[in-house]
């Protein structure tokens, strides 16, 4: 296909783009100084190579600065007290009240008469409350969904003996991950955010808790089931009788439950009673048969059910001294995750059984449990004192929940007494851990709280001396303490909701001194940036030592408040910068004011700016895939604008034809979908089989088969372009990756007949026989690609004619303007495009793995994303935009990775992230290759998009050997080689400007909306994308999309020369 | 009307900053010089703008309905104005108008309705809401859907709101250029030098792309629903763009698209 003339060679020789003829054989030079020569620019671009991935690793250390240093000012702290309450000492100041006398207390429980000496502790993990209670359709139109109604006990029980039991909405404070849960249910705390992500180590609680105050109270504790709470209470629990399970396999969802099952009712038999005081059983099919399948699914019907047998079971082997507690630790999303903060994961169901009376209500019109979450709902901390006082044990220190009304009231609800004894207990150690904790931080008193506390102090006194239990005085007073209670809550939440704000400022301006740099090295350039690799390194590297040392002096004389090492960082990455910023800066001549230039720089300036400026708004935010769709067509219909102003009809011709190829693919596209909770109800999810559900349709199924027939091809066509599907490429494309993809469809395939039960094969075959092809596949894409991506050969082919077969030749074939006599004639296909073809298998390779780990929807999407880069990289050929090295190719790379990271099934929200990837070629846990999996499936578009970046500069760049340009009148260069690795360094750090840029924005809405209604849901979960994604491209870029060049063009050098 | 005088800016302005290997496609299109045409081709963006506030309530209780009906008084004033105001192409969709020399041989005055006076006038106002119909509207929903309007539900508004937006841009253009191919190769590629028609037709599409900005916004306005703001923006773009490209200031100047080809060699160094 020669009618795609390039200017680049059209301009020196009148020869077909795709085909070039040559001649072999220099006379005018001897061979050896050629050798030496091409030794020569060889180990000097390998040199600069080295030296400019030392460049963009120091760019990403600045990253991380920043990102460290805002971040730890950002997520919220909260100091940890290591005071534990203890059973000889009640919660008041005045000596007065300590006298009681410990030694008959500890008969009837520690502060308060206990109502059980046993308990069991049900968790069902992500029991949601609307699970509990009977479907209420909010309108005619709504049917039961399937997982209505399935786990009715607790409900029914409720309601006809309510003196034995209630049931309530049991809010989660947000994150609403297990392990944050636990700490919240156990010691009484609210949660910071900086423990989120050590859901998957758990690290032991410091604090005074529940299970810590058992212990010490001398009871035997028996935990079962979910094994998080084995690394949060290590030791505390019988070694004999307890037994924990793996939590993570979120696809396994029979093993944990039947674990608990099998241990727990033994336990209850009589004969086994005295073996245990507290049993922790921890059941989580609910919660995987969500992540897995989603709420609305016949398995968690079947779930549901499950767990309703159990529980009928526990209450039939009960005894009358022992408490039942069945709770959720927090709901689901209609998709079936949780860790946000939205309505359905935060409302879990309670629910406390005993089989004698021992619960009341204080009014008729609660004795019904709560039709829906919003009604009568209580804090999931609410049952820390509650399981304290019930079980006569001290309320943990730094307990902040207030008593649930329900099991202090007496049978017949009118124990005003008791309930104001339990609430002004609870009040004076609330009262306590504040005075403690404002000690220790250094703060004020609260006003308001003090006079509450006054007053219901007051209330109490005139109450006490009344000795009626009915008396308005004593109800009064244990309003006033629970007032009092709730209102510490509210203030602690604003409390704990304090910024660093100076840490959050010194990471801003990191993050901006760092744009700034990035926005002069990579724009404002004239010369090759690898000149000026190692003068900006050594700058660097003196900068920094010189701020870390001078940093670590600050700090061990005193003069600041930040720890040393802090300090030093913080310095180090300041002097590094104004170092680099000398060097930069020291030859003015080779600068360039970095300004856009032309539409196509303006445009790309638009975009990035634009979408920042959008982030302040949650709406800009939540509709992030659709603005990012905006974009890209509004790149397409620019590209066909321009396109027609092209001179040349083939120009115009495939420029409009790419265009629109461009345009169409990205449409098509936006078509798979998932909806977060925000865009409802004017989205409509696609990419799972529906709504509720969180497995593929089997329609989807059909998908990897339609990539596996089409990709290789369209991939093929775009290498036939210049007549590169030669050589090496026909083995890597048409045959390699085609199995590749083959295989991919068939694991998932086996996927979908596992969920579907279609088979009459075991689930340990089935998951054995994918896991194994899942390895093959990324094997294939890894392990057999980076070998062959190290030594293959440029896609050419090449072809020798004799003279005597070829009388009508051309007169004079050309050699860099020589004539030559020819002897034999090479004639060589592929030429055209031979940086370009080459380089790309490496965005084949990881095509294929990530391909893999997508869902089968978004393994359309990514086939998409792959025909959209090869669009794009056509558009920028026929528009001239490769060689100028424009702005505007890595910009819509960058759109390009954050579109299809929507398009892939993810969202800015922590639930959405596809935990169960990690499952795709593992069968367990494995570090560091489970991470990495699930980056692979999180990122995979963004990493796609990054490793296409140096095409921009690559894609049907003409060949240019020294020899070759030196005779050329406007190369001024030795060495060509460094030339490429300059532009393709330009475009790396063009990509990395878009996504430092975003990566600021977020991070500087994230700080200034702290306070904002919508931090949690919205902004801070997408600045921590933003963050994330920085770091992982940033990594991308410099090992695989710039280490990559190295090979690439060592490859097209050895057949070329230098 | 009256006789194809151009307006002393026109003298100077039409001059192409990039040369262009083709034939020279027709100037930028003055206003005729009568003062009814002056004065009625100031009042039209006007009176397109205040029709559209009047009518901006009915657009939001029910678009489909009132798009709809509004469709042929749209059709109406556009192509009146363009009677009264603008020069024509000539009868033919295959003779073009000659460059140079626009609206060369429109001698007849208003008063004259001689039937190939009607016929002139006729023939291109059918054909421009041939096009319009045909082929803009089409075009332009198409661009709707792939900008992201929904592609299963609101066909009829989004295809309502395309042929609004053709009414403002394509029905002039094909009233005062025809088919010439020059000229619509400049309009694919965004070249035209900017006069009237080609700065309503530019101004409806850069408006149309502002307009949908505030759709995602939460403000729960019942005129943030698809496609109520496009046109919005289309309208007031299609006004301000015949507006100001007249003006001295813009008139006959061409959007620069890519100066980089002209420091290319200075920039770079291959």
């Amino acid at each position: 296909m020669a009618s795609t003339p390039k200017k680049g060679l059209a301009g020196k020789a009148a020869l077909p783009n795709a085909s070039k003829q040559t001649s072999r054989g220099d006379p005018s030079k001897p061979p050896g100084v050629q050798d030496e020569k091409a030794e020569e620019l060889e180990a000097e671009f390998k040199t600069k190579h080295l030296g400019v991935m030392g460049v963009l690793f120091w760019i990403l250390l600045i990253h991380l600065a920043g990102i460290y240093f805002f971040t730890k000012g950002f997520l919220l702290t909260r100091m940890v007290l290591e005071n534990k309450s203890s059973c000889q000492f009640l919660p008041f100041d005045d000596a007065s009240a300590q006298e009681i006398a410990p030694a008959n207390k500890q008969e009837g429980g520690c502060w308060h008469q206990k109502s059980f000496d046993k308990a069991v502790v049900i968790v069902i993990d992500a029991l949601r409350y609307d699970f509990t209670v009977p479907f209420a359709p909010k309108d005619e139109s709504e049917s039961a969904h399937l997982f209505h109604d399935n786990i009715p006990v607790l409900y029914e029980v409720a309601i006809k003996n309510p003196a034995n039991a209630f049931l309530l909405p049991f809010i989660a404070d947000a994150p609403t991950a297990t392990l944050q849960r636990l700490k919240g249910l156990t010691t009484g705390t609210l949660p910071t955010f900086v423990d989120a992500g050590s859901n998957f180590a758990g690290t032991a609680i410091d604090e005074d808790n529940l299970v810590a105050q058992l212990h010490s109270a001398g009871k035997t504790l028996v935990h079962l089931g979910d094994d998080t709470w084995q690394a949060l209470f290590p030791g505390y629990f019988d070694a004999n009788l307890t037994h924990p399970y793996d939590s993570f396999n979120v696809w396994d969802l029979h093993t944990v439950d039947n674990g608990v099952n099998e241990h727990l009712f033994p336990l209850l038999r009589p004969e086994n009673k005295s073996k245990w005081d507290v049993i922790f059983g921890h059941y989580l099919g609910v919660d995987h048969a969500g992540h897995r399948y989603g709420p609305n699914h016949a398995a968690m019907a079947g779930k549901l059910q499950e767990m309703d047998r159990v529980i009928r079971d526990i209450i039939a082997a009960l005894d009358d001294d022992t408490l039942l507690v069945v709770m959720g630790d927090h709901g689901m999303d209609i998709k079936g995750d949780h860790g946000g903060e939205s309505d359905d994961e935060v409302e879990a169901a309670l629910w406390m059984y005993s089989k004698r009376a021992a619960f009341g209500r204080t009014s008729r019109e609660t004795l019904q449990p709560p039709k829906h979450a919003k009604e009568r709902p209580i804090p999931q901390i609410d049952l820390v004192p509650t399981l304290a006082l019930m079980l006569g044990i001290p309320i943990p220190f730094n307990n902040l929940g207030s008593p649930i009304e329900e099991a202090f009231a007496g049978p017949s609800g009118n124990d005003w007494g008791n309930l104001a004894t339990v609430g002004r207990l609870t009040a004076a150690q609330i009262k306590r851990y504040q005075d403690a904790y404002a000690i220790s931080r250094g703060a004020g008193d609260d006003e308001e709280s003090a006079n509450l506390w006054s007053a219901a102090e007051a209330e109490w006194k005139t109450g006490s001396k009344a000795f009626a239990s009915k008396s308005t005085a004593v109800r009064s007073s244990y309003e006033l303490y629970r007032k009092y209670q709730r209102h510490t809550l509210d203030v602690c939440r604003g409390l704990w909701t304090r910024f660093d704000v100076p840490s959050m400022i010194q990471g801003v301006v990191l993050l901006v001194g760092g744009i700034a740099l990035l926005v002069l090295y990579a724009r404002g350039m004239k010369n090759d940036r690898t000149e000026l690799t190692s003068q900006l390194l050594s700058f660097a590297g003196v900068g920094s030592g010189l701020g870390a040392a001078s940093g670590s002096i600050l700090a061990l004389f005193g003069f600041t408040e930040m720890s040393t090492l802090d300090l030093s960082i913080l310095l180090a990455a300041a002097g590094s910068m104004a170092g680099a910023l000398i060097a930069m800066v020291k030859k003015p001549a080779s600068l360039t004011l970095p300004l856009p230039n032309g539409m196509w720089g303006w445009l790309a300036v638009l975009f990035t700016v634009s979408q920042s400026v959008g982030y302040a708004s949650n709406s800009y935010t939540i509709w992030e895939d659709e603005i990012m769709l905006f974009f890209l067509t509004t790149f397409g219909v620019c590209a066909g604008i321009s396109s027609m102003r092209q001179k040349t009809p083939t120009d115009r011709v495939l420029g409009v034809y790419h265009s629109l190829l461009f345009v169409i693919i990205g449409r098509l596209a936006s078509f798979s979908r998932l909806c977060r909770e925000e865009q409802m109800p004017f989205c409509r999810s696609t990419y799972y089989a529906s709504s509720t559900s969180s497995i593929s349709a089997p329609w989807q199924l059909g998908i990897p088969f339609l990539v596996t027939l089409i990709l290789p091809g369209v991939i093929r066509g775009f290498y036939a372009g210049s007549k590169s599907y030669e050589g090496a490429a026909t083995l890597w494309i048409g045959f390699a990756f085609r199995l590749g993809l083959l295989i991919t469809s068939l694991f998932w395939m086996l996927e979908g007949a596992d969920d579907g039960e279609w088979l009459p094969l075991s689930k340990e075959t089935l998951k054995s026989v994918r896991v194994f092809l899942a390895q093959l596949v990324l094997a294939l894409a890894f392990a057999a690609g980076t070998g062959a991506y190290l030594y293959s050969k440029p896609c050419i082919s090449i072809s020798v004619n004799k003279p005597q077969d070829d009388p009508n030749a051309p007169p004079a074939p050309f050699i860099a303007g020589q004539e030559q006599k020819p002897r034999t004639t090479v004639t060589i296909l592929g030429f055209g495009n031979v940086y370009g073809t080459r380089f790309f298998f490496l965005v084949v390779n990881f095509a294929l793995a990530i391909i893999l780990l997508q869902k089968p929807m978004g393994q359309g999407a990514i086939a998409l994303l792959v025909w959209q880069i090869l669009s794009l990289l056509e558009i920028l050929d026929t528009n001239n935009l490769t060689l100028t090295s424009s702005s505007i190719g890595p910009i819509v790379l960058g759109l390009l990775g954050s579109f299809y990271f929507f398009k892939t099934g993810h969202q800015a929200t922590p639930s959405s992230i596809q935990w169960e990837t990690a499952f795709i070629p593992l069968s367990t846990i494995k570090y560091p290759w489970t991470p990495l999996v699930v980056i692979l499936n999180t990122f995979g578009a963004q990493i796609l998009a990054a490793l296409a970046v140096p095409l921009t500069v690559l894609w049907k760049r003409p060949l240019q050997t020294h020899d070759r340009v030196s005779t050329s009148p406007a190369a001024k260069l030795a060495n060509p080689a460094t030339k490429l690795l300059s532009d393709v360094v330009q475009a790396v750090c063009t990509h990395t400007l878009y996504l430092a840029t975003i990566n600021l924005a977020t991070t500087m809405w994230a700080g200034h909306l702290r306070r904002h209604l919508m931090l949690y849901r919205i902004f801070s979960p997408r600045f921590m994308m933003g963050a994330v994604v920085l770091a992982v491209v940033d990594v991308v870029l410099m090992l695989f999309a710039v280490g990559g060049v190295r090979w690439s063009t060592l490859s097209v050098g050895e057949i070329f020369g230098w | 009307m009256a006789s194809p005088t151009s307006s002393p800016v026109a003298v100077n302005s039409p001059t192409p900053y990039q040369a262009p290997a083709e034939k020279p496609s027709a100037p930028p299109v003055n206003i005729l010089a009568s003062p009814i045409a002056r004065t009625y081709s100031y009042v039209h963006p006007i009176v397109l703008l205040t029709l559209g506030v009047f009518r901006f309530e009915a657009v939001v209780s029910n678009p489909v309905e009132e798009l709809l009906s509004d469709l042929p008084w749209l059709a109406l004033l556009q192509i009146e104005e363009k009677k009264k105001a603008a020069p024509r192409s000539p009868s033919g969709p295959t003779v073009t108008l000659r460059p140079g020399k626009p609206g060369l041989r429109r001698k007849q005055s208003a008063g004259k309705h001689d039937w190939a006076g009607v016929w002139a006038k006729l023939m291109p106002a059918f054909m421009s809401l041939a096009l319009t119909t045909l082929l803009a509207t089409p075009v332009l929903a198409a661009l709707l859907v792939l900008f992201g309007a929904p592609l299963t539900t609101h066909n009829a508004e989004t295809l309502l709101c395309g042929a609004h937006m053709a009414l403002l841009s394509a029905t002039g253009l094909v009233y005062t250029h025809g088919v010439d191919s020059a000229v619509w190769k400049e309009v694919w590629g965004i070249s035209r030098p900017a006069d009237a028609v080609w700065g309503a037709a530019l101004g409806t599409g850069l408006g149309a792309w502002f307009g949908a900005i505030p759709i995602p916004l939460d403000w729960d306005r019942p005129w943030q629903a698809f496609p109520i703001t496009i046109l919005a923006g289309a309208y007031i773009g299609s006004a301000v763009g015949s507006l100001i490209s007249r003006t001295p200031f813009l008139y006959g100047k061409r959007i620069q698209f890519a100066p980089e080809e002209a420091d290319e060699d200075e920039k770079k160094t291959n």
